[in-house]
């Protein structure tokens, strides 16, 4: 070759490496980068091939990333490669860090012979170096033997240089692109962190707060779905309360909800307290395939913990597989447990509501009350004299003298309905008012203050079943109220059975466990016709009655207030097979044996039928060194200090003991103990000249302090 | 002739007072009436003193009236129990109320009450006032 015509070589190889390097410098793409690189050099300098390869991130590969036409194509398909410091030309070049020349391919042994090239006759392997760092190689082939000289080295070698740079350039624009995505990504994640962060901490109506959750964890991640579930009263399902786009309002509509601990993400996140993650909702063995969410490939169950309690959980959906970083993860869980604090925040604020109404109601109530009772005392009190004035009325009338009889029977028919009525006004303040009297609670044996009350109602035993349960723990409550709101159940079952040809009614007592407290249940059954469903509701309000005119409607709303004020329960359920079922819980006392002094060596009468409360009371004063005899029939009642005779004697009649006792001379030493103290039945036995009536002592302290006394 | 059984009545409900007036009147008693407790003293203190010879035999006192401050107590009959029996303290009284309040009752009974009657049943109000006297 003449030197001329090698010098305008050299020029024409340095002004196409010019020409690449200006062309390839701006071009940020890499993939673009290096298909512009293999094309300018082909088309710059006329040669029959040229790709470029680049290392592997072990740096054990030179993979080609780009090759001129079809044959570079196809080879990049392949995934062509050569290994570094391998016996190809690029092996060699990147192994060594050195441009190797091979001028007839066929001589040269360290050349792969390529099939996709094969009118190669010369090659060029240029390595692509950054500093001392090999990042790739640049080949380019020739059809000519012979083509390439050390001048085009030199020139090739500079591009080459200029290519590694551009090269890494893009990998660096690359790389901070990636970086750039990342942080602006965590800093939109941030943001809406802050965003639900913020809108929790002010948001306390809860559906409103589960609706912004949803809402800004899919448009602020870009998530395809979010729901909030929550746990249930049972604790055993996970309801949907909130959920992203139309297939979350649905499902919430359609009340969708998961068991806890079954196979769903949700129900395992809560059951474990553990975030679950299904990076390909496909392989997941625990994922809920949901036909609402279709397109679902990966699934995140957040759980909702607050302090030790799980109260729900967040899923969010992707369409993406492992379309969760670690990232979103902690930022996610991170969301998830200040919306659990949101969430509690919004139960204690509702209770503090429902608390707040409650005192407004109690209050009202009160002031209501009040005044109720004022007036219907008020009222009460005007009527008193009625029903005394219809009698009087009603002896003048048989007295008058040439009256029509058909006129004296219609103002006999008009004076009893003035009765009615005056005795149901005074019926109706004592229903009103009786409940509203202060209460005593103490100390009770339940079994024995509903045995009084069923001698007292005088109930046919072939009608009534009583099964108290042997050994009861003493409740508390004051006796009378409770009796009182006993009564009115039972009146309202033999009401309910009256005419029945099978009239039953069953009282049984028993212990009781309910939400953790324990109570001394009543249950009090009749086989009469069942309330209808709308009406169970509204038997508990005053003035609401089933049965006529006659009847104010006003003993189970009393029984409901005493049971209220004895910090007790009722509750009304018509039975399966039929008949109504009324269950009253009364609180067990909650308090330490207190110690008491009883007398020594008296001599002790107890006039009562073999019962619960007469075993306690004798072989309490038994055990403290006294004598009891327990009889009803016993004559001579002087030797005895003291006698006690129970107000309601189911084998007995208590006036007719109390005027033994009167003839025997011994009243003054007469206790009566009763468990519901009315005022008339207080006077009546009080006739018999007797020492006092009294509360029945139900504990040793009570019956220590009668003798005290 | 036997002296007819005088009664003091106290009751501020005029209808109540005037109807148990009545039925006591009909029964064949003596009724004297009081409209409050400062009445009722004052008509019980006058006859006590100047009509030894027709002294009341029993008095029937409401409980819950005006007390001698004016003011409606719930235990004002109680006050003029306690009055009564201070100037005469074998007095039979039986105290009227309506409620069924058995710890009043009993406190009526222990400052001297023979009875405490719940009104609006004034058939047994005579047989109660026949009992305490032995009639």
């Amino acid at each position: 070759m003449e030197k001329t015509s090698l010098a305008e070589r050299r020029a024409a190889l340095l002004q196409a490496g010019a020409q690449v390097s200006r062309n390839v410098i701006s071009i940020l793409d890499p993939d673009e980068l290096l298909q512009k690189t293999v094309d300018i050099i082909c088309e710059e300098f006329g040669f029959y091939y040229a790709g470029v390869f680049l290392l592997d991130e072990e740096k054990e590969w030179a993979v080609l990333q780009s090759g001129r036409g079809d044959a570079g194509a196809a080879m990049v398909a392949e995934g062509h490669k050569l290994h570094v410091g391998g016996l190809s030309m690029i092996g060699a070049a990147t192994g060594r860090n050195q441009a190797l020349i091979a001028l007839d391919v066929g001589d040269e042994p360290v050349h792969f012979k390529n099939p996709h090239l094969p009118l190669t006759r010369s090659e060029m392997a240029l390595p692509l170096s950054v500093g001392s760092e090999v990042i790739g190689a640049l080949t380019v082939q020739s059809i000519e033997e012979a083509a390439f000289s050390d001048d085009d080295i030199t020139a090739l070698q500079a591009m080459a240089d200029q290519l590694a740079i551009a090269i890494n350039n893009a990998r660096l624009y690359s790389m901070n692109r990636i970086l750039l995505s990342q942080t602006t990504r965590r800093a939109r994640l941030l943001e809406a962190s802050t965003q639900v962060a913020k809108g929790i901490t002010s948001i306390l109506d809860l559906d409103e707060l589960l609706h912004e959750t949803v809402d800004v964890i899919c448009e602020a991640y870009g998530f395809y779905y979010a729901g909030v579930f929550l746990l249930d009263e049972t604790n055993e399902w996970a309801v949907l309360r909130a959920g992203y786009g139309e297939a979350g309002s649905h499902m919430v509509e359609l009340g969708h909800q998961l068991r806890i601990g079954g196979l769903s993400m949700i129900g395992t996140a809560i059951a474990e307290r553990h975030a679950r993650i299904a990076l390909d909702v496909g392989d997941e063995p625990v994922h809920f395939k949901n036909p609402h969410l279709p397109l679902t490939r990966s699934e995140m169950a957040l759980p909702l913990v607050v302090g030790n309690k799980v109260i729900g959980a967040v899923t969010v959906q992707s369409v993406e597989e492992s379309a969760f970083s670690d990232e979103d993860i902690s930022s996610l869980q991170a969301m998830a447990d200040q919306l659990a604090i949101a969430l509690d925040n919004a139960r204690l604020l509702r209770e503090l509501e429902a608390a707040h109404s409650e005192l407004v109601r109690t209050k009202t109530f009160e002031a209501l009350a009040t005044s109720t009772i004022e007036a219907i005392h008020w009222i009460g009190n005007k009527a008193l004299p009625m029903t005394a004035s219809v009698d009087r009325l009603c002896s003048d009338l048989e007295d008058l003298q040439g009256v029509d009889e058909e006129i004296k029977a219609s103002m006999r028919e008009d004076l009893a309905m003035v009765r009615d009525n005056a005795q149901l006004i005074v019926a109706v303040q004592e229903h009103l008012i009786g409940p509203a009297r202060d209460n005593k609670p103490l100390p009770a044996m339940i079994d024995d203050v509903v045995k009084d009350l069923l001698v007292k109602m005088e109930i046919p035993s072939d009608i009534i079943t009583y099964e108290p349960e042997a050994s009861l723990p003493l409740a508390v409550a004051d006796t009378t109220q409770l009796s009182r709101s006993l009564g009115y159940i039972l009146q309202n079952a033999l009401d309910a059975t009256e005419g029945q040809k099978d009239r039953q009614i069953k009282v049984v007592v028993e212990p009781r466990e309910s939400k953790g407290l324990l109570y001394v249940a009543i249950n009090i059954t009749n086989n009469g016709p069942s309330i209808p469903e709308s009406e169970l509701d509204k038997i508990w309000a005053a003035f609401y009655t089933t049965k006529g005119a006659k009847h104010a409607g006003l003993g189970l709303s009393a029984t409901l207030q005493i049971m209220k004020q004895l910090d007790g329960q009722v509750a009304v359920k018509n039975l399966s097979d039929g008949g109504v079922e009324f269950e009253v819980l009364v609180p067990v006392i909650d308090s330490k044996y207190v110690e008491a002094t009883l007398p020594v060596g008296q001599s002790v009468l107890l006039i009562d039928d073999d019962d619960s409360w007469s075993r306690f009371v004798s072989a309490t004063l038994i055990e403290a060194g006294n004598k009891v005899d327990c009889s009803l029939d016993t004559k001579n009642y002087a030797k005895y200090d003291w006698v006690f005779v129970d107000d309601a004697l189911e084998s007995g009649d208590t006036m007719k003991v109390l005027s033994a006792l009167s003839k025997a001379q011994v009243s003054d030493k007469v206790y009566v103990c009763a468990s519901n103290m009315r005022v008339e039945r207080v006077m009546d036995l009080m006739h018999y000249g007797i020492k006092d009536v009294l509360l029945k002592p139900y504990t040793v302290e009570a019956l220590a302090k009668i003798f005290s006394d | 002739m036997e002296k007819d059984i005088r009664i003091l009545l106290v009751d501020d409900e005029r209808n109540v007072r005037r109807s148990m007036e009545k039925t006591l009147l009909r029964a064949g008693f003596d009724v004297d009436v009081a409209e409050d407790i400062s009445a009722g003293l004052g008509l019980f203190k006058e006859v006590y003193t100047q009509e030894p010879e027709e002294r009341f035999d029993i008095a029937v006192l409401d409980l819950s009236m005006p007390n001698f401050e004016g003011v409606q107590d719930p235990e004002a009959g109680l006050k003029l129990l306690s009055k009564l029996l201070e100037i005469d303290n074998s007095l039979p009284t039986i105290v009227l109320t309506a409620y069924d309040d058995v710890t009043r009752a009993k406190k009526a009974v222990s400052l001297g009450a023979r009875a405490y009657f719940v009104k609006g049943r004034e058939a047994g109000l005579i047989e109660l006032v026949n009992d305490i006297l032995g009639l």
